[in-house]
């Protein structure tokens, strides 16, 4: 990758933070996770979508 | 040209995104989370501020610091850097208020044209997911990359 490559990403540049991999494992917003479950429980995904339980669920 | 947004950090995994919103109300920390769902590659996007004293952490929090189009130009870049690493992704949002849903809703509708090029986009309405437009309003959001990006 070159610089015209990197300046026409639509990647964006990310600096990794170790101090951050705290939150790895951890859900911090609990309560809008069980809301998407529910969501997905009740109406499911959007046609296109050809994904399977995940087996840890 | 794009707009302008936050410098971003991030965990090794790219779950968790940092940035700092800067303006009338101070630096005020914020944190984006990708979490895993029931469903295989199906993520929640969740974000909130987090307090700098405490660790604390409030999706409820209107800071009202005069850059709401940065933040979420941040939060865009977020999702492009998160589903870079994961092209099968499919990523989940929706507010924890009505508010903060119109909010991600503002977001959709001011990066719209740059996202559908990249992005399938559908909105819930009631118990229906419906192709994503502009000009209506959802209760939820779901994205996903129409291809693998460069």
């Amino acid at each position: 990758m070159n610089i015209n490559d990197l300046n026409n990403s639509k990647v964006p540049l990310v600096q990794i933070d170790p101090a951050l991999n705290e939150y790895a494992g951890q859900v911090l917003f609990p309560e809008k996770v069980a809301k998407a479950n529910e969501v997905l429980k009740k109406v499911g995904l959007p046609k296109k979508a050809t994904t399977r339980p995940n087996e840890a669920a | 040209m794009k707009l302008p947004r936050y410098a971003t950090k991030a965990d090794e995994l790219q779950t968790t995104f940092e940035f700092v919103s800067e303006g009338p109300r101070g630096r005020i920390p914020k944190l984006v989370q990708f979490s895993e769902t029931n469903l295989k590659d199906f993520y929640n996007l969740a974000f909130g501020d987090k307090n700098p004293e405490t660790g604390a952490l409030d999706d409820l929090s209107v800071s009202n610091n005069g850059d709401s189009e940065k933040v979420l130009a941040t939060v865009v870049d977020a999702v492009y850097a998160f589903c870079y690493r994961r092209p099968e992704a499919w990523v989940f949002a929706m507010g924890s208020t009505p508010a903060r849903t119109r909010l991600y809703q503002m977001g959709l509708n001011r990066f719209y044209a740059q996202v559908v090029e990249d992005f399938d986009l559908y909105g819930l309405q009631g118990e229906e997911w419906h192709p994503f437009q502009p000009a209506l309003s959802y209760d939820a959001f779901v994205v996903q990359l129409k291809h693998p990006l460069i």
